[in-house]
């Protein structure tokens, strides 16, 4: 019987697995190949080149590398924290009993089917200093400190600017996981909570927050993954400028692949980018309980 | 009783912010698509244009390029769309229904395929479909974005198929269906539902993709993300011909995205809120 069982199982399964097998591991096995190599496709002359740990020695000791690294880590914080913040006042919300929050729900889950391309477009063209109604709002809300230069020129201004475009595509992620998770919550606990008197807000931080832990922690972590390999809307808003102010961890492994074409280097710092990837996905497994086995 | 009035008002107040932030960005678009070039550059700007008009979506309709870029982008799509569908389904049903021992690290490839940024994948695909002499065909582009679609239609329909018990099955192999058979006629019709969101998700993957299609496509294979970008990039920008254009990039997945919307929500937390 269990072996009719694994027969039917492969079967199933072998053709999408040869298919990610084929164009994952492939592409992965090749770029850390890569990576030992010297290899720049402007200067065909100088060949392909094995350098050893060279690459990976510069990356260490750049320290672009790790002005990138922390960049990409003040991106991905800044930006979930918002969302979760956002997204749970507005989960929260949606839970109450009111009408038309399907209708709510519909409008709010828009800006999570636009196209990044296009979100970054339409930030750029808000927080444009003479076109955008941004700024101009700003200059009558008397906050003219803000606008004297253009957002985007600005860099201390550009990135957050960034940020608020990804925290209004992905905002409603985390509002539609945490909402799953606010009604599947069991009602007696809140029942009897209400008996011994306890106050919404004890209610609050007494049952819904320690119920809700794990739809938090995946919102997070999934958000954390998403936002890690951020990069359509940082091309189109700033292409990474100015200077490099918003220059991530995704953008600069482009950089240097399709605007320096060092193919070795790139692929040394795309590998970070992926060993992020594994730490992240590992921490999801484990919070939505794969390894169990159930 | 007094608290629960306060609660819902607090609930509203939020509500109606998150519905203006949501869409003040939208309106602006909108309207702007309808402005004349004029109407663009006044100063303070202007929300409702004075004269509508359809000066903007003329342009872009009567582009040559943009009619080719859209039938690519729907080509690569649907092709994705349906290689994930294919290879995907009967993978998630697998994983659903049996359990062995490498199930996790399976679990494990599969979804560290979805979570690996593109930036990583994109240079090994740019090496190797020019190494095959595929640059500037349809091949690449499809695979990179089935290449983040299967995994997702595995992960996605893997929730679906667990959610419908096993005894249906069983029930309709004692009556003499077999497996196949079981599956063709009881499990599939009850995750349709599961199936059409998957789809569509699926589609929104490949439809909003950029960086695979910036590398990977060349004039005649250009998708509608990169001639948005081509357009943006230009020093002058015509910003009502790229609020059209973004507005025609973005519609049909809204359309089909709300169309499915009770689905394609529990699809985005079915085994993420547990």
């Amino acid at each position: 019987m269990s072996e009719r069982k694994n027969f039917n199982h492969i079967q199933y399964i072998l053709p999408s697995l040869l298919f990610i097998l084929l164009i994952f591991l492939i592409p992965i096995v090749y770029t850390l190949v890569i990576s030992f190599f010297s290899w720049n496709l402007l200067r065909p002359d100088l060949g392909i080149k094995f350098v050893g740990f060279q690459n990976y020695l510069q990356a260490l000791k750049n320290p672009f590398t790790w002005e990138t690294i922390g960049r990409t880590f003040y991106f991905v914080i800044i930006s979930v924290l918002l969302e979760l913040i956002f997204g749970f006042s507005l989960a929260l919300s949606l839970n109450t009993e009111f009408k038309g929050w399907k209708i709510v729900q519909s409008i709010i889950l828009i800006p999570f089917m636009i196209a990044p391309v296009v979100v970054g477009f339409t930030w750029k063209f808000i927080v444009n200093n003479d076109y955008g109604p941004l700024p101009h709002l700003l200059i009558n809300l008397g906050l003219t400190s803000i606008t004297e230069n253009p957002l985007l020129a600005n860099p201390t201004t550009a990135m957050f600017m960034i940020i608020l475009a990804d925290v209004w595509e992905y905002t409603p992620f985390v509002t539609l996981v945490l909402l799953a998770g606010l009604k599947a919550l069991p009602q007696e606990p809140y029942e009897a909570a209400y008996v011994d008197g306890a106050s919404a807000i004890q209610r609050f931080f007494y049952i819904t927050l320690p119920l809700l832990r794990s739809s938090i922690m995946v919102a997070v972590v999934i958000r954390t993954l998403t936002s890690l390999r951020v990069f359509d809307t940082i091309f189109i808003m700033t292409g990474g400028g100015p200077g490099s102010t918003t220059e991530t961890l995704s953008f600069y492994g482009y950089r240097l692949a399709f605007q320096s074409y060092q193919m070795g280097y790139s692929s040394t710092i795309n590998l970070i980018s992926f060993f992020l990837a594994i730490i992240f996905t590992l921490i999801y497994m484990k919070l939505i309980g794969w390894d169990s086995n159930e | 009783m007094n608290k629960n009035i306060i609660i819902k008002i607090v609930s509203l107040i939020i509500v109606i912010i998150a519905l203006i932030w949501t869409l003040y960005p939208l309106i602006w678009i909108i309207f702007s698509s309808f402005k004349a070039p004029l109407e663009q550059f006044t100063i303070p700007p202007k929300w409702i244009p004075e004269n509508f008009t359809l000066r903007n979506y003329k342009i872009f309709f009567s582009n040559t390029e943009f009619v080719r870029t859209f039938f690519n982008s729907v080509l690569v799509t649907t092709s994705s769309t349906i290689l994930a569908l294919i290879l995907g389904i009967p993978a998630a049903y697998g994983l659903a229904r049996f359990k062995w021992k490498h199930a996790n690290l399976l679990s494990f490839i599969i979804l560290l395929a979805r979570m690996t940024p593109p930036v990583v994948m994109v240079l090994p695909f740019f090496l190797i479909s020019r190494y095959l002499n595929l640059s500037g065909t349809y091949i690449p582009i499809i695979i990179a974005c089935s290449f983040f679609s299967v995994p997702f239609a595995i992960w996605m329909m893997q929730g679906f198929f667990s959610e419908i018990p096993e005894s249906l099955e069983e029930a309709a192999r004692i009556d003499g269906c077999t497996r196949f058979e079981a599956l063709r006629k009881i499990v599939l019709p009850l995750v349709l539902p599961g199936i059409s969101a998957t789809s569509i998700l699926c589609a929104l993957i490949s439809w909003n993709e950029f960086l695979f299609a910036l590398v990977l496509t060349g004039q005649e294979t250009r998708t509608l993300p990169v001639l948005v970008n081509m357009f943006v990039s230009e020093k002058n920008v015509d910003w009502g011909v790229m609020s059209a254009a973004a507005l025609i990039t973005v519609i049909p997945m809204i359309l089909f995205g709300l169309l499915v919307q009770n689905n394609l929500v529990k699809g985005l937390t079915v085994g993420s809120g547990k």
